[in-house]
């Protein structure tokens, strides 16, 4: 009886040890998804010791805004002085502007097929107004971003044309479940993009969906909104309850208006009446440089400089040969000179330059079109309208310039450039922007030269916006089945490696059949004081991502 | 008097609706579309008909041209003005807050052109052909030629390269800070007040050197009365009603000039707001500043009007 008890009572090494194992197996990832406090589950953003608290950060950038709603937007004016107020679920990392990073999301996972998105949400986080942040919140900001209601329009819609259903778990929990797999990359940058920032559901709900006219909603974001007067100065404070305890570090941020490259801006600047400009024009951005105790950064932007040549009514320009000779004709390196003074520009193709699967710089610069000695260019691109038929050259095309500084120093060099290397002749009209949009839209034109912006660097942005077959900025109606049914697979096409070379095909395709004429990719100049630390922009893409001010600290 | 009072009412509020109708006309025939500015190049190049249609309605635009009309004449009588298309102010606000810098600059415009013109008017016309005269002559020539805001802008980078100076960047009321006002404003008035005062200048020498070839001016001479008496004492006050004339129409020039003026500084009033709104296709706000700045040159014609009668006791209304 007493070995019988002994048997049931007594608990040996091996089976205590395993008892503690097969628990702690089955408690631990349970511990792991349970989602903690915001405190618990702090950001990779980490406050920095040696960062002095408190003070002022005077900041100067183009802040005109046309209505409040940033998901709507498509400018600067806009995510420049409202960002500080918000977060998103991920975010690029401050310290090199492209690492993803979590944020009001402490954790994700995604499916092995890449057809399911898993948030886990931070507890414990706060909107302005003291109302809670949950799950319903993620889910009626992606749903109205995806399925943008009437009257409503959302430039980032088709990033997320492949979410199905978001569906939430619960409170702290979400998950985007997609109708088919998208680069991992893609999709991080579409949920880490400054664009897509978290606003409350019942926010949204209160005012139909749109918040256009709606100037101060609650974020989460570090900063409140103290005070705005139209463009001169949007005024934030700290907010106290920042989840990120310990952020931000300045206790009021000041954002003027200064519409970029504007003398008002460098004088800002150059004055000291700001401590941080952004968008700078080269000359003070020059001046800003060699001044003590400043220092300026350049960095790239995600916009491409263009023109579009309109094959749906020029019968020649539909020929891909004469668009081809266009893009052998011009002198890339002449147009960044003719600019050099308004614009900061650098050469590139037809994928952003410094996108890792784009054709490298230096392997572009060997290529017609690009090289700095265009001779050969300038022969091939003859060659190419005799055998198109057009030897004689052309008359008469209709040239439709944006009414802005770039493109019309542009349009005359490129006008003159087309004459001297295929005769080709073309008649300038210079209208105003809204105006543009509509000549565009409408078709009247032969050629046309604006800017446009993308969210992310990946090529399928680019290549559904902007040479899609009914892409929003194909403007020239170019259609191309085999590059379509390329870009279509590269999409969709996980494996980075098979990726790169597909997109490097691509690149090819558009150099033998050119969707538009790219002139430049454009830069952009910030310069700072000394006193302004824990940023620099160098190693940034573009202007909408890392827009916080969190990590920023003044001495 | 209050007969030409009411009549010059009556002709004015006639001047109003007709300038009310053509700016409305021309801002919704002219070529563009307001929704680039409201929904971004890229947006606007993903806005589908149905979305057209219902922002084209949520702002009025869709309305017939007359109901929009009259519903703009209802903003005025209320006193709202109307809201920009865009951020849902009342153009009323963007007046109160930017008009007094406006009227600053325009009001120390006036008073540096009287400063300035008048003094090398008198001094002009009383050495006619003299060092001077040639010299006043040259210099108001110069100020006619050159264009303000390119003056402006001169300045703005000489104060910014040899100094580091920059005026304030936000408005700062006279009753908030008169010193940092004074700053803000005291560009602008200068340039455009030197430009009138040029034309000051040419208008009070004409007309002084004519009066001063009147019988009744000799005749003071003759009977020894002392030179600075007969030029300011009975000649001056005379010649002044052209200059008067003239000032009314300058006004008129301040406030265009300082549209561009204003963009040269940098200063927040509301010329540089009636730029942007422009720019936008702010057809609300632009209509307004319009329609503002003709009922300010409408009355300001009024007074000169009115003055007359003062200075010259033989004019009667």
């Amino acid at each position: 009886m007493s070995e019988q008890r002994r048997s049931h009572t007594a608990v040996s090494r091996r089976t205590f040890l395993r008892t503690v194992g097969i628990g702690a197996a089955v408690v631990a990832p349970g511990l792991a998804a349970t989602p903690a406090r915001a405190q618990e589950t702090p950001s990779p953003i980490r406050p920095d010791p040696a960062a002095k608290r408190g003070g002022t950060l005077r900041y100067a950038v183009h802040t005109a805004v046309a209505h409040y709603d940033v998901q709507q937007s498509g400018t600067v004016a806009n995510i420049g002085p409202q960002s500080p107020m918000y977060d998103t679920l991920l975010r690029r990392d401050p310290k090199d502007g492209q690492t993803i990073i979590p944020d009001l999301a402490w954790k994700y996972e995604i499916a092995p097929d890449g057809k399911k998105y898993t948030f886990y949400l931070r507890k414990g986080v706060k909107f302005h107004d003291g109302a809670d942040f949950t799950a319903e919140d993620v889910k009626a900001t992606f749903d109205r971003i995806a399925r943008p209601p009437k009257g409503v329009v959302i430039p980032r819609t088709p990033l997320f044309a492949t979410v199905g259903e978001i569906v939430v778990v619960n409170p702290h929990q979400v998950e985007f479940r997609m109708t088919e797999p998208r680069p991992r990359a893609y999709m991080l940058g579409a949920f880490a993009s400054g664009w897509n920032i978290i606003v409350r559901k019942k926010t949204l709900d209160d005012n139909g969906g749109n918040l256009r006219q709606v100037m101060n909603y609650p974020g989460t974001g570090p900063f409140k909104h103290v005070e705005r007067r139209d463009k001169e100065v949007w005024i934030m404070e700290r907010n106290q309850n920042y989840w990120n305890k310990g952020l931000p570090y300045v206790d009021r941020l000041e954002i003027y208006h200064a519409p970029p490259f504007s003398p008002e801006l460098a004088s800002a600047f150059l004055s000291g009446k700001v401590d941080y400009a952004r968008l700078l024009d080269p000359v003070a951005w020059r001046r800003a440089k060699e001044m003590k105790g400043v220092t300026a950064a350049a960095f790239n932007q995600s916009v491409i400089q263009a023109f579009w040549c309109n094959q749906k009514k020029n019968k020649a320009l539909n020929d891909p040969r004469v668009r081809r000779a266009i893009h052998l004709a011009m002198d890339r390196n002449a147009l960044i000179e003719v600019v050099k003074d308004t614009a900061p520009m650098q050469i590139g193709g037809f994928v952003y330059p410094f996108h890792e699967m784009s054709t490298p710089k230096a392997d572009l610069e060997k290529k017609l079109g690009y090289q700095k000695d265009i001779k050969p260019a300038v022969q091939e691109a003859r060659r190419l309208m005799q055998e198109a038929g057009y030897g004689q050259g052309l008359k008469g095309l209709d040239f439709v310039v944006r009414d802005i500084q770039t493109f019309k120093l542009w349009a005359v060099a490129i006008q003159a450039m087309l004459k001297e290397h295929i005769n080709v002749e073309t008649n300038l009209r210079v209208v105003q922007t809204s105006v543009w949009f509509d000549e565009a839209a409408a078709g009247n034109f032969d050629l046309a030269i604006s800017a446009i912006v993308s969210t992310l660097m990946d090529p399928s942005d680019i290549f559904s916006a902007w040479y899609g077959k009914n892409g929003p900025q194909n403007y020239g109606g170019w259609v191309n089945e085999p590059f379509h049914d390329l870009a279509s697979r590269i999409e969709k096409e996980l494996d980075v490696k098979k990726r790169t070379a597909m997109v490097r095909q691509a690149e090819d395709m558009c150099e033998k059949d050119p969707p538009l004429i790219p002139v430049a990719y454009e830069q952009i100049y910030d310069a700072w004081y000394n006193k302004v630390h824990g940023q620099n922009p160098t190693p940034y893409f573009g202007i909408y991502d890392v827009v916080r001010w969190d990590q920023v600290w003044v001495s | 008097m209050r007969k030409y009072l009411l009549r010059r009412a009556l002709f004015g509020l006639g001047t109003l609706i007709g300038v009310s109708m053509i700016i409305f006309v021309v801002l919704r025939v002219l070529p563009g579309d307001p929704l680039v500015a409201i929904l971004g190049v890229e947006g606007h190049a993903r806005m589908q008909p149905a979305d057209r249609v219902r922002i084209m309605a949520d702002l009025g635009l869709s309305d017939p041209l007359p109901v929009q009309y009259l519903r703009w004449l209802r903003d005025i009588a209320t006193g709202q003005l109307g809201k920009s298309f865009f951020r849902g102010d009342t153009v009323r606000d963007l007046i109160l807050h930017r008009g007094p810098l406006s009227a600053e600059i325009a009001l120390l415009a006036l008073i540096v052109s009287w400063l300035v013109g008048l003094p090398a008017g008198i001094a002009s016309a009383v050495r006619p052909n003299g060092w001077l005269d040639t010299v006043a002559r040259v210099v108001s020539i110069f100020f006619i030629a050159v264009p303000g805001f390119w003056l402006g802008l001169l300045i703005v980078l000489a104060l910014l390269f040899w100094f580091g100076y920059k005026a304030p960047i936000i408005i700062v009321h006279v009753w908030e800070n008169p010193w940092q006002n004074l700053q803000q404003v005291i560009g602008p008035a200068i340039v455009l007040g030197l430009a009138q005062g040029a034309y000051i200048s040419r208008m009070s020498r004409s007309c002084l050197l004519e009066v001063i070839r009147e019988d009744y001016v000799r005749t003071a001479r003759a009977k020894g009365a002392d030179e600075r008496a007969i030029v300011l004492r009975h000649a001056l006050p005379n010649a002044l009603l052209p200059v008067i004339t003239i000032s009314g129409v300058l006004l008129g020039f301040v406030l265009g000039g300082s549209v561009a003026v204003e963009q040269a500084f940098g200063v927040p009033g509301l010329g540089r707001a009636l730029v942007t709104a422009i720019v936008e296709r702010d057809i609300i706000v632009v209509q307004n500043l319009v329609l503002l700045y003709a009922a300010i040159f409408v009355v300001v014609n009024v007074f000169v009007d009115l003055s007359y009668a003062w200075l010259d006791p033989r004019i009667r209304y």
